[in-house]
């Protein structure tokens, strides 16, 4: 299983804990990875302010032109905004003939050409399709019993493409939680938008989506809340404090990568697989009473 | 009642990303129930597109709602008639802000050094971007969003979470700028290939 990984601008820092637990959990199912050489930003879901639609495109276009000339595997995007973002210049290109060339004429001037070949997928996708629950199940070693996982989905996952999960009611992360032994708690708010890109440019607004995430989460019996997107990841984390002092919650909640728990319930180290001493609210004390 | 004043919607037709979509707009207000922050909206969805259709230009160019979408999509996926409503958001919302139009002042200047910050490096600096949205307002405001965030900063440098190097320019910086200047002479509403 070979894929293309595509980094984004997250993964070396904020998201840190995410690339560092998915690389040795990817060594243990078999997954092996090729950075796209040269690859540039997706524009996440900001861009519009400066650029115009197909400016946008062309700049996804890049990064799908470099990686169709280096090889012929999927790009995996572990970063929802990425996934999207690329995502769409795939099916808008396949949908309208007319823009795939007007794509191709603005590649064309840095020498590149798309013909569409390359598959975008989310990290999660492949972790449930191509690998499988099944599989993930065998190389436990120390299944996270009890654990309350709040697996939260966010919306670039699976919105709007819905490609491997439901757009209203997906299950794939909540199936992956149980395949490493712990509980996954479904709660309905784990579809709500995080606020993403707004993040600092709306803070006001971005604590309030936080907090009916987290209290929705914790109201269904959540201990702590899992993701799959940096930008996800940083918003309900870092802003809890924030969240506490204007809105008069206790949020205390770590909020973990979905890799980093697989890597504990893998038997990694904590530290160096599972990357937990990266986390600011720490999840060690309650991973570890899981593992027992 | 107001009636109805086409110009503004041809305009729209014309200039806006994914403007001829609100075409196929029903009115039934899916998006406006399913939008996570249409109460902080000074119109929802629905009622920016009747806007368009009444020629409400400066209500419409001027209104917080298409600079509040946060690409959740989920007005996207519910639509009945299948309009990707957060594109034609943000194709409102560029268009605003080109025209002059300033709909919600923050999101403008953090997105203005995103994606300056995108043309520059091809990527974007994850250190350098809030400080420069901080400090764009001068330098008063800078100090303050810097002092206000340090907090965030320490502990995500103290969990090895900032990349300490500055990010570099992307080997084809030079050619990426090419491809999207062109883009946007190809664009809607640009000044053609």
């Amino acid at each position: 299983m070979k894929y293309f990984l595509y980094w984004g601008c997250s993964l070396e820092g904020s998201g840190k804990n995410y690339l560092a637990s998915l690389e040795p959990v990817a060594e243990v199912l078999g997954m092996e990875f090729e950075e796209i050489e040269d690859w540039n930003c997706c524009g996440a879901s900001i861009s519009y302010v400066g650029a115009g639609d197909l400016a946008i495109k062309v700049l996804n276009a890049r990064n799908l032109a470099l990686a169709e000339a280096e090889g012929s595997y999927d790009i995996v995007a572990p970063c929802s905004s990425c996934y999207i973002q690329m995502n769409k210049v795939n099916h808008e290109i396949g949908e309208d003939p007319e823009l795939a060339s007007k794509v191709n004429a603005c590649l064309a001037e840095g020498g590149l050409k798309y013909s569409g070949k390359i598959r975008v997928r989310h990290l999660l996708d492949v972790l449930y399709n191509d690998v499988g629950p099944e599989k993930i199940r065998e190389k436990v070693q120390k299944p996270l019993t009890g654990l309350k996982v709040g697996g939260y989905v966010g919306c670039q996952s699976v919105r709007p493409y819905g490609e491997y999960d439901s757009v209203e009611k997906p299950t794939i992360q909540d199936e992956l939680i149980q395949a490493i032994g712990a509980d996954a708690v479904p709660f309905p708010n784990k579809m709500k938008c995080c606020g993403s890109g707004i993040f600092l440019s709306e803070i006001d607004l971005c604590l309030t989506l936080v907090k009916n995430i987290l209290g929705d989460a914790v109201a269904h019996g959540a201990q702590l809340v899992s993701t799959v997107c940096p930008m996800c990841a940083m918003n309900l984390e870092l802003y809890q404090d924030r969240v506490n002092k204007a809105h008069g919650t206790d949020f205390d909640v770590p909020v973990v990568y979905l890799t980093q728990l697989m890597a504990a319930a893998f038997g990694l180290d904590l530290k160096r697989g599972a990357a937990l001493d990266c986390n600011i609210i720490p999840p060690e004390g309650l991973i570890k009473a899981a593992m027992g | 009642m107001a009636n109805y004043d086409p110009s503004f919607a041809r305009e729209v037709f014309q200039n806006v990303d994914f403007g001829e979509e609100i075409k196929m707009c029903m009115q039934c207000g899916v998006c406006a129930a399913s939008c996570p922050l249409s109460t902080e909206m000074d119109y929802p969805p629905r009622q920016v597109f009747t806007l368009i259709r009444a020629g409400k230009r400066e209500e419409v160019l001027n209104c917080n709602s298409i600079m509040l979408c946060t690409s959740c999509y989920t007005c996207k996926v519910r639509c009945p008639r299948k309009i990707p409503v957060v594109d034609v958001m943000h194709g409102l919302a560029h268009y605003a802000l080109k025209q002059g139009f300033v709909p919600r002042r923050q999101p403008a200047v953090f997105g203005r050094e995103f994606w300056a910050q995108v043309y520059k490096l091809g990527r974007i600096d994850e250190k350098d971007l809030p400080r420069r949205y901080f400090f764009s307002e001068g330098l008063v405001a800078g100090i303050k969003g810097t002092l206000d965030f340090m907090d965030v900063g320490l502990r995500m440098l103290l969990h090895k979470r900032m990349k300490l190097l500055p990010e570099r320019k992307i080997k084809g910086i030079q050619s990426l700028r090419k491809m999207l200047d062109k883009a946007e002479r190809m664009g809607k509403g640009g000044a053609g290939a």
